[in-house]
């Protein structure tokens, strides 16, 4: 019995633009396509963070506005209008459909999924948002099932990706399963039950019972299929299932009955692998179990060099170099016959493509320092995920050999990712939002890769250029508290009177400071659609000792804080 | 024989440290800052050196001339040649807000050259920190690594500095007053306490020789000198300092808010 796990993308046309422009997560973003008569028609849309404010009732959420793929961009626009407001309308992105690129990228993550088994392929239609992944018999290596799916779905997560994933014995079951995993039974859910669900595995040989009640469109039918089912009063796949085989081909497409019998695994659906063609992995395996601390680090850097280079050697020679890479620690489990240990696995991602061996197995050694190593092994593997054409230059006849500058660069955000996180390493950009907590986003640092890395901070705006600015340097300052601290303030006349002037005195960091001069107010004041409402008066205050620091006055109650230090 | 006396001047001598051997004046680029160009003994900050910047408070502005000269040596035609520099910001606390320095950054577009970048790394361990400045400072490409070390041991100071000088980049790192009592390595150490009277785009700063290897030379004429800092720009203001004025009774409602008056 073979078990596929389906990896379901939605939305992905929207999905890939929200990776390559983090700071689109908070606007409306449609994809449209130009028809004849140059109507533009929505592809796909989406709003990931939508405005938090105006809840319809206590502990209800608000339904998100439905707009279906086909409909006219002015139609859609016009459902948000009356969802959220005309400003909502204003802020939408809309983007050219473009499904070569979301088809690439989409291959790009299949090939990262190889890291759950090795056989990998698409969903066989047009436009695939789904992956299907055979793990009959590996499931194991990652503590079974429902470990399995948990931990795919929140690797991709980690990386700012929603899926959707679902375990099943037919690529046809798994895809059904994946795409209602909110509806299916609480006995095949995995615990904790958070919204949303996200993940869902189907008992071996049960997708019949377990997924009956699931609607008729869950079997990948047209919409003349499912059309001719509803004129019937057919609307699950239950339904269907007790329909007479025979009858199935004379009364309705012959779809249908193929599709059935492809979830029911009466006929088989292969997985076929489309990509060009295999990424090399190299091997080594122990006759004797290893102990990594007898080895010896130079001994282990040693045994990942020889595997890197064989790796790297055929990528070379297509012109490639690697930028995801993945070593793997095969644990012994011991002399006592006992289930399969899973590997340690350590992912080394690259900001640029890279062919130098060397470069790439002090990534690995970095991130060897912050993981727990098995104490011993029984082989070693590394496998390149992805790659890029590498960046080809000029070799220097005479003048000693040194990288160049802007490829050390490279390689120097590389190991600051390698030992800090790829969290701790950014390029700021500045968005255009008021708020000046959200007023920048990090991204990872060069960006030419096709690496998919959450960003770091929370801009809602458009993303600009690093250095354009939307508020002028000096009402910034240097420094910024992570949170606005509360100030012990004395102004001149009690604070009913107060409103608008600055405190004469405050004092922080246990000292006290006198206010000689201010600079301000500046207002800031977020919109509703925005959320919880910020409304502050903010100040630019010297003090006598020419200190300066920016403080704010909250108008909702008058409280006074510091939030920043122009130091 | 060398007596004690001579030796010890061997021993404090800049040259034995290691300070001016093999230096040449096109490594020296001027901050920008006047002043600051005649307190520092090379005439400008000189490429493969550390420097620090010793405040005497929190808000002195010590950070904001350091990442303007940072800026002005990452802009420099010289060094970016073909491709934009970068700084490397390694900001332990996470205060560092990039904003206000993101705009400096412009000037080099003004002046028809690329664009410097600046990258943020925010190590998690005092470790993690050393190691990610010997990095940075260690990278061809780097014009200027900016840190905020809390304690620097002197071996941690010495390599720091001996990879500055491989790579050309340069250390800049902001202490408090008290770390003057400490060794350094450092080429200057710059003293900065914040002078009242600016206005709100220019921000007045004393500077003065704290120590390195020529803060007790004879030849310093000037010991103590002011420079002015616009904010807007991260350059040197044009216009003198104002006398302390009284906080503001009417005060003054900006554009932005006038805006978002009209908005609502």
């Amino acid at each position: 019995m073979s078990r596929i796990m389906t990896i379901w993308l939605p939305r992905w046309p929207v999905q890939r633009r929200l990776i390559e422009s983090p700071a689109l997560r908070k606007v409306p973003v449609f994809i449209c396509r130009r028809e004849r008569r140059g109507v533009m028609t929505i592809v796909s849309w989406a709003w990931v963070l939508p405005p938090r404010s105006v809840p319809v009732h206590a502990g209800e959420r608000r339904a998100a506005p439905r707009i279906p793929p086909g409909m006219s961009l002015a139609e859609g626009m016009a459902v948000l209008a009356l969802a959220h407001g005309s400003r909502a309308c204003q802020m939408a992105e809309i983007a050219a459909d473009d499904p070569a690129a979301d088809r690439a990228a989409l291959e790009r993550l299949a090939r990262y999924s190889r890291r759950f088994a090795p056989i990998v392929a698409l969903e066989d239609v047009e436009r695939p948002e789904c992956i299907h992944i055979d793990v009959t018999g590996t499931a194991g290596f990652f503590g079974g099932e429902e470990a399995l799916v948990h931990t795919a779905v929140w690797t991709l997560a980690a990386r700012g990706i929603h899926a959707r994933v679902a375990i099943a014995d037919t690529p046809g079951a798994a895809w059904a399963a994946a795409h209602h995993t909110e509806q299916l039974d609480d006995r095949h859910r995995l615990p904790p039950f958070r919204r949303p669900r996200r993940f869902a595995v189907v008992p071996p040989g049960g997708q019949a019972a377990a997924l009956a009640a699931l609607p008729a469109s869950a079997l990948r039918l047209d919409a003349a299929v499912l059309a001719a089912l509803r004129e019937v009063g057919i609307d699950s796949i239950g339904g269907i299932l007790k329909l007479s085989r025979n009858s199935l081909a004379s009364r309705f497409s012959p779809t249908l009955a193929v599709r059935l019998a492809q979830f029911t695994g009466a006929r088989a659906e292969p997985l076929a692998p489309t990509f060009d063609e295999e990424l090399p992995r190299s091997a080594q395996a122990f006759d004797v179990p290893m102990s990594l601390r007898e080895m010896g680090e130079d001994a282990v850097a040693a045994i990942l060099e020889r595997l890197v280079l064989r790796c790297m050697s055929p990528l070379t020679a297509r012109g490639e170099g690697v930028t995801s890479l993945q070593v793997r620690f095969e644990q012994w489990a011991g002399a006592v016959e006992r289930e399969p240990t899973p590997p340690v696995v350590i992912d080394v991602g690259l900001y640029r493509p890279s062919v130098a061996v060397r470069h790439v197995v002090e990534l690995v050694r970095l991130r060897m320092s912050r993981v727990r190593l098995p104490r011993e092994i029984e082989g070693v593997a590394v496998e390149v995920v992805a790659t890029a054409p590498a960046l080809c230059r000029q070799r220097t006849l005479f003048a000693a050999e040194r990288e160049s500058a802007a490829a050390e660069v490279g390689m120097l955000f590389d190991r600051l990712a390698g030992r800090l996180g790829t969290k701790a390493v950014f390029e700021p950009q500045v968005v255009n939002d008021a708020q000046p907590e959200h007023a920048w986003l990090g991204v990872p640092p060069g960006g030419q890769s096709g690496r998919m890395t959450r960003v770091h901070g929370s801009g809602s705006g458009s993303a600009t250029t690093q250095g354009r600015q939307a508020v002028p340097a000096e009402r910034r300052p240097i420094w910024m508290l992570a949170r606005p601290v509360p100030l012990d303030v004395m102004a001149v006349v009690p604070a009913v009177a107060d409103a608008g002037r600055p405190p004469v005195r405050f004092r922080w960091s246990g000292e006290a400071h006198e206010v000689t001069v201010a600079h301000g107010p500046e207002r800031i004041e977020t919109a509703w659609w925005r959320g919880p409402i910020v409304r502050r008066d903010y100040y630019v205050v010297e003090t006598q000792t020419g200190e300066r620091f920016w403080i704010f006055r909250r108008l909702k109650d008058g409280g006074w804080f510091l939030h920043g230090v122009f130091a | 024989m060398v007596t004690g006396g001579l030796l010890e001047k061997v021993l404090q001598s800049a040259d034995f440290a290691g300070f001016s051997a093999g230096w040449h004046e096109a490594d020296v680029v001027p901050t920008g800052f006047a002043p600051l160009d005649r307190l520092l003994p090379a005439g400008g900050v000189r490429r493969g050196s550390l420097v620090e910047w010793l405040s005497s408070g929190e808000a002195s502005g010590a950070t904001a001339l350091a990442a303007a000269v940072a800026c002005r040596l990452a802009g420099d035609a010289d060094h970016a040649g073909d491709s934009s520099s970068t700084i490397v910001v390694v900001d332990r606390k996470g205060r560092f807000y990039p904003p206000a320095v993101l705009g400096w950054l412009e000037r080099a577009r003004v002046a028809g050259r690329p664009v410097p970048r600046l990258v943020v790394a925010r190590p998690a361990h005092e470790a993690d920190e050393v190691w990610a400045i010997d990095q940075a400072l260690r990278c061809h490409g780097v014009a200027a690594v900016v840190a905020w070390p809390a304690g620097i041991h002197s071996t941690a100071m010495r390599r720091w500095q001996l990879a500055a000088r491989a790579s050309l980049a340069v250390g800049m790192f902001m202490r408090p007053l008290a770390a003057q009592r400490e060794p350094s390595w450092a080429e200057a150490r710059v003293a900065v306490s914040a002078r009242p009277g600016g206005s709100a785009g220019v921000r007045w700063l004393r500077l003065s020789l704290a120590g390195g290897p020529w803060a007790g030379e004879s030849q310093m004429q000037e010991r103590s000198v002011d420079v002015g800092l616009d904010l807007a720009r991260g350059c040197a203001a044009t216009s003198g300092p104002t006398s302390p004025a009284q906080p503001s009774s009417a005060p003054r409602i900006l554009e932005r808010e006038r805006m978002a008056c009209r908005a609502s």
